[in-house]
């Protein structure tokens, strides 16, 4: 059985004081109307397993207004054992970051997965990985592969840095500051570093692309769908591609080629996603993005990763909203916000753990037992 | 910020100036200097005159010595054929330690790094250069910091010696002994599995 969450309690996180959550293996659903706190909740989840908020990059955002501190607890149901997981937070220090009480110092390790519970999440922002810039869509596609692969998410770091280095000495040159004695060495430094990144990427994009077509058959209809990765260089020619572009990039002090400019299209029919696709196909596209990051995840650690869904409902019809809803079901475990119960079958109500939320504070209702 | 006698203020500051000393260490120092007895307050600015007074770069190899060369350099025991690249003085001592290695040092005084205005010309690298060329040397060990400025700057000394007839090698990366595969970080042990040998 896959790991699952079974409880949190937030103190001074977001709009809640101190509440607890108790959640359930398979659907809860969390329901509120607008600004009452769904999203923070699911919010304070992604951040107690991930460690870090897939909202903002800036953790102060999460103290609650007034307070000195943030604290996430969690437990979590991982191979037949519970462990308790904490976050904690207070703007100007270090993030303290604890398994079974004992403290973890890597944020990266944390992230690839020491809660013992890794996190698929999904907010209506979201959908600017299909609409938006090619940016959105690498730190998608590098935000799965970190997870996975701690040495992947290193090497991004590293390959940031010396990006940063390159450009810098590349505006120097320019200026007339620095010699270009030390630019090849840098451009090794870069393709070095810049091939795993291009490896790790080529290794996901083919199995991700193929959960994306089946994700989105499902969703949308029987056209065929795809990802296809878009190269500002190919892995062979990187490294002559950079010699090349000494020129040019010296006169715009920033390096031209690379994984850093690279992107991938979503496609539809054989149609680009992102130009030409409606506002309901991209929603529906970035939904099952979502499918398939978990299956992705599903596939290379062999555990179902919890779903996080925010409003997922109300963007979809009804027959979508029954595939949904029992797609959720199926998974083990899932978190959904709604601000309407109705977009969930009766029969789905019964089988699921429905949370009340309300000015942050939490009402749990009673689990009905299923018929 | 309360505000304290001009003397305070002054040694406050001069405090907050050194790496890894806030401002509220820097007011906990210099008050506790402001309480101590004064032969200790002396003996410490004695010791930091000494220091700037006494001690230079090595002629040879830049390690810090007070003499013309330092003891390394000196040592008749030593094997002058290899040395050993680091980045800063601080770095010999951890090697030293192992007890393993018998070659020379040689400081670069730093990493390239173009986001810290660092060029090759800020390094000594001319003068490994020219060292290579006087004393004959065998090999060269790199052993600059793992990471990128680190890293790049070994790149581009192994390009620079590749015309003179010396053996350039690497540090090799890898686990920490003693300690469990369990524990290694997944980054060491990824370099490690990439580094692994035949057995």
């Amino acid at each position: 059985m896959s790991s699952y969450i079974r409880a949190i309690r937030l103190v001074n996180f977001r709009n809640y004081r101190d509440a607890a959550v108790s959640l359930a293996p398979g659907l809860n659903v969390v329901v509120g109307d607008n600004a009452q706190g769904k999203t923070n909740l699911l919010e304070s989840l992604a951040f107690t397993a991930t460690g870090s908020s897939p909202r903002t990059p800036n953790d102060s955002e999460v103290v609650r207004w007034g307070a000195e501190f943030a604290r996430t607890e969690m437990r979590v149901v991982a191979g037949g054992r519970e462990r308790a997981v904490a976050v904690g937070y207070a703007p100007g220090q270090k993030k303290r970051l604890s398994v079974d009480g004992v403290r973890r110092d890597s944020l990266a390790r944390y992230a690839a997965g020491e809660a013992g519970v890794r996190v698929v999440n999904f907010f209506p922002d979201d959908i600017r990985v299909v609409k938006g810039a090619p940016a959105d869509r690498r730190e998608f596609l590098d935000g799965i592969l970190s997870s996975l692969r701690p040495a992947y998410a290193r090497a991004a770091a590293d390959y940031a840095r010396a990006v940063q280095h390159r450009n810098q000495l590349l505006r120097r040159i320019r200026d007339g500051i620095s010699s270009r004695r030390t630019l090849s060495t840098w451009d090794r430094r870069v393709v070095e570093l810049g091939l795993q990144l291009l490896r790790g990427r080529e290794a996901a994009i083919g199995p991700l692309g193929e959960m994306f077509s089946d994700a989105l058959r499902a969703l949308y209809g029987s056209q065929k769908a795809g990802m296809r990765y878009s190269h500002s260089v190919t892995p062979e020619a990187y490294a002559e591609a950079l010699r090349e572009a000494h020129e040019s990039d010296i006169e715009r002090g920033r390096t031209s080629v690379g994984p850093h400019r690279d992107d991938f299209t979503l496609l539809l029919g054989g149609v680009d996603l992102t130009t030409y696709g409606s506002q309901g196909q991209q929603r529906l596209a970035t939904l099952a993005l979502k499918f398939a990051a978990r299956e992705y995840v599903r596939e290379v650690t062999g555990e179902d990763p919890v779903l996080l869904m925010d409003d997922v409902m109300s963007e979809l019809d009804e027959r979508r909203r029954e595939y949904v809803a029992g797609y959720f079901m199926e998974s083990s475990q899932a978190v959904v916000t709604t601000t309407n119960r109705e977009y969930f079958s009766p029969q789905v109500l019964k089988r699921a753990r429905v949370v009340r939320v309300a000015g942050g504070s939490v009402i749990q209702e009673p689990d009905q037992k299923a018929g | 910020m309360a505000r304290y006698a001009r003397p305070v203020e002054r040694l406050i500051n001069e405090l907050s100036r050194l790496p890894s000393i806030g401002p509220r260490s820097a007011q906990r120092i210099a008050f506790h200097i402001v309480r101590g007895r004064p032969e200790d307050a002396y003996a410490l600015a004695e010791a930091l005159r000494e220091v700037k007074e006494r001690i230079k770069p090595c002629r040879r190899c830049f390690n810090l010595t007070e003499s013309e060369e330092c003891e390394i350099c000196t040592d008749p025991r030593r094997d002058a054929s290899i040395i050993c690249v680091v980045e800063d003085p601080y770095d010999i001592g951890p090697i030293e330690r192992t007890a393993e290695y018998w070659g020379l040092y040689h400081v670069l005084g730093g990493a390239l790094s173009p986001l810290d205005g660092m060029e090759p010309e800020d390094l000594r690298i001319a003068e490994l250069l020219e060292r290579v060329r006087r004393e004959g040397t065998q090999e060269i060990i790199l052993a600059t910091n793992p990471n990128t400025t680190g890293e790049a700057t070994a790149m581009f000394i192994a390009e620079e010696l590749r015309d003179l007839p010396v053996k350039v090698t690497a540090l090799a990366s890898g686990l920490p002994v003693g300690g469990d595969l369990e524990y290694a970080d997944e980054v060491t042990l990824g370099r490690a599995f990439a580094g692994r040998r035949a057995i």
